[in-house]
């Protein structure tokens, strides 16, 4: 699975397709953790193109936030589509992760918490 | 111009045709119709004799095709059979498909045969593939050829046995449009099929079968709009909605919902709803642990709105709502926020999981 993915110093940015479901569902993990985790930056995915998600892809979202958890980055999303909101708000996913109605407050978030810390 | 009577065909103990007992007129289309096995393939075979009844008689024009005198082969070739998979001969081009049997039984030359052939292929929009073998043929493409090819022995009476199942969903159109166009030209014809819409738009009468007997028979506006009979009004009821058949763990998910979306779509219902019904598939089946036969059943009542998905699938008796083994709930999760009730049960061995999903 080709995702774009744009960098920047404190955070990179990956589209997520437009479905992630049982068959995708490794593929888009495998890219995140790619994308993510090897370079130890914060991430935000933007959601936007994203209509159908299954539960294979609400669990790929859960296993690339712990290991980011585990070591110390963020992961935030945005621009979910209401369909794929409504799912994150039926499987309780909305309590987990944080989200965002657009990419700029995601990033603004992401660049002033950094902020914060330092 | 065919005349059934007392016609039974047994397989052993299988009593697959009791006694049926109809007439077709000549230039009629007859649609026969009914739950799968309930003999409409026995029947259409039997008509042209590739199974024989075990009882009862034919008559073509008053020649009672069931007596010892009686010139089959001559009968036989009055009659053109569409089977549901082509049976090209693979080696052979479009154009030796189309002239070997009019050559070969009909006398004719190869001049004659070739120039008919070719019109015909115009007649099914193919004009152009002349010299391909079937194998560069699609399958929607493939089965015009047939139909061709049988027109091709000037048959009086055309038999088409379940003519579109073998086909992708996105073909079946231009082989109905096809044999749409046969039965204007007054083409007698007898089509088993599925394809309840076509089903209902081209037929003279159609036969419903079931119980061994044609159990009801009208126009299309009786049979689809006011059924008289108990089996009959259930199966239409039925065919409001999808089946579909799982046999293997490699499903093909992609097919199935895009089965589904045509459903959907079929039914105007909102993209929002058929996306989640989409899904609702997909999570079922991730719950399941057989997949030897699973058949899934998606239903619209226009009356009330109500969308309902069977999930119904033979192994030993599981509820996956109760799944302790399960590794989480996420798909439970997802299934109930988008349904308004989501049950089990556990009937004739089989594993019935129904939900009925929001529509809104
Ligand atoms: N050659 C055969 N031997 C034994 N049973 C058969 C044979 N052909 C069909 N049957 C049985 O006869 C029944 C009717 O089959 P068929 O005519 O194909 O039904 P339909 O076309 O309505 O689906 C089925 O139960 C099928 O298994």
């Amino acid at each position: 699975m080709l995702l774009t993915i744009k960098k920047h110093s404190s955070y990179s940015i990956i589209e997520a397709p437009e479905r992630v479901d049982t068959l995708l569902a490794i593929d888009f993990e495998m890219a995140l953790l790619d994308a993510g985790t090897h370079e130890d930056s914060n991430m935000v995915i933007d959601c936007s193109k994203l209509v159908y998600l299954s539960s294979s892809g609400l669990r790929v979202f859960l296993l690339v936030q712990k290991k980011m958890l585990a070591k110390g980055v963020k992961l935030r999303l945005c621009h979910l589509r209401p369909s794929i909101q409504e799912l994150f708000d039926i499987s309780g996913f909305s309590t987990i992760f944080p989200i965002f109605a657009d990419l700029k407050t995601a990033i603004t978030e992401i660049v002033n918490s950094d902020d914060l810390l330092l | 111009m065919i005349r059934i009577r007392n016609l039974s065909k047994h397989y052993g103990d299988l009593v697959v045709l009791k006694d049926v007992n109809v007439d077709i007129r000549k230039g009629e289309v007859i649609t026969v119709i009914g739950p799968s096995g309930t003999g409409k393939s026995t029947l259409l075979r039997c008509l042209n004799l590739l199974e024989t009844p075990t009882g009862g008689n034919i008559f073509i024009d008053d020649i009672p095709l069931l007596d010892k005198g009686t010139n089959v082969p001559k009968i036989r070739q009055r009659m053109g059979m569409v089977f549901q998979s082509f049976n090209l001969y693979a080696h052979l081009t479009v154009l030796e498909n189309l002239t070997i049997g009019p050559v070969k039984l009909l006398g004719r030359t190869k001049a004659e045969a070739e120039a008919r052939a070719i019109e015909l292929l115009k007649i099914v929009g193919l004009a152009e593939k002349v010299y391909s073998l079937p194998e560069e043929l699609s399958g929607g493409q493939k089965q015009r050829v047939a139909i061709a090819r049988c027109m091709a022995m000037e048959p009086e009476i055309l038999l088409f046995d379940e003519p579109t199942s073998a086909l992708d969903p996105t073909m079946v159109s231009e082989v109905l449009a096809v044999i749409r166009r046969l039965s204007k030209e007054g083409m007698t014809m007898v089509i088993v099929t599925h394809e309840m819409d076509f089903a209902r738009n081209i037929s003279s009468r159609v036969f419903y079968m079931d119980e061994g007997i044609i159990y009801e028979e009208g126009p299309p506006e009786q049979i689809f709009e006011n059924p008289v009979r108990e089996k009959t009004k259930a199966f239409i009821h039925r065919i409001r909605s999808l089946d579909i058949r799982i046999s293997s763990p490699n499903y093909d998910l992609y097919a199935i919902q895009a089965e589904m979306l045509t459903f959907c779509d079929k039914h105007f219902l909102p993209h929002r709803v058929s996306d989640f019904t989409l899904l609702m598939a997909e999570e079922v089946l991730l719950l399941q642990k057989d997949f030897s036969d699973i058949h899934l059943k998606l239903s619209y009542s226009e009356k009330d709105g109500t969308l309902n998905f069977v999930c119904d699938s033979a192994g030993e008796a599981f509820n996956p709502l109760k799944d302790e083994l399960a590794e989480d709930d996420i798909g439970l999760k997802l299934i109930f926020g988008r349904c308004q009730t989501v049950d089990y049960a556990r009937e004739n061995n089989r594993n019935i999981l129904l939900l009925k999903i929001k529509n809104a």
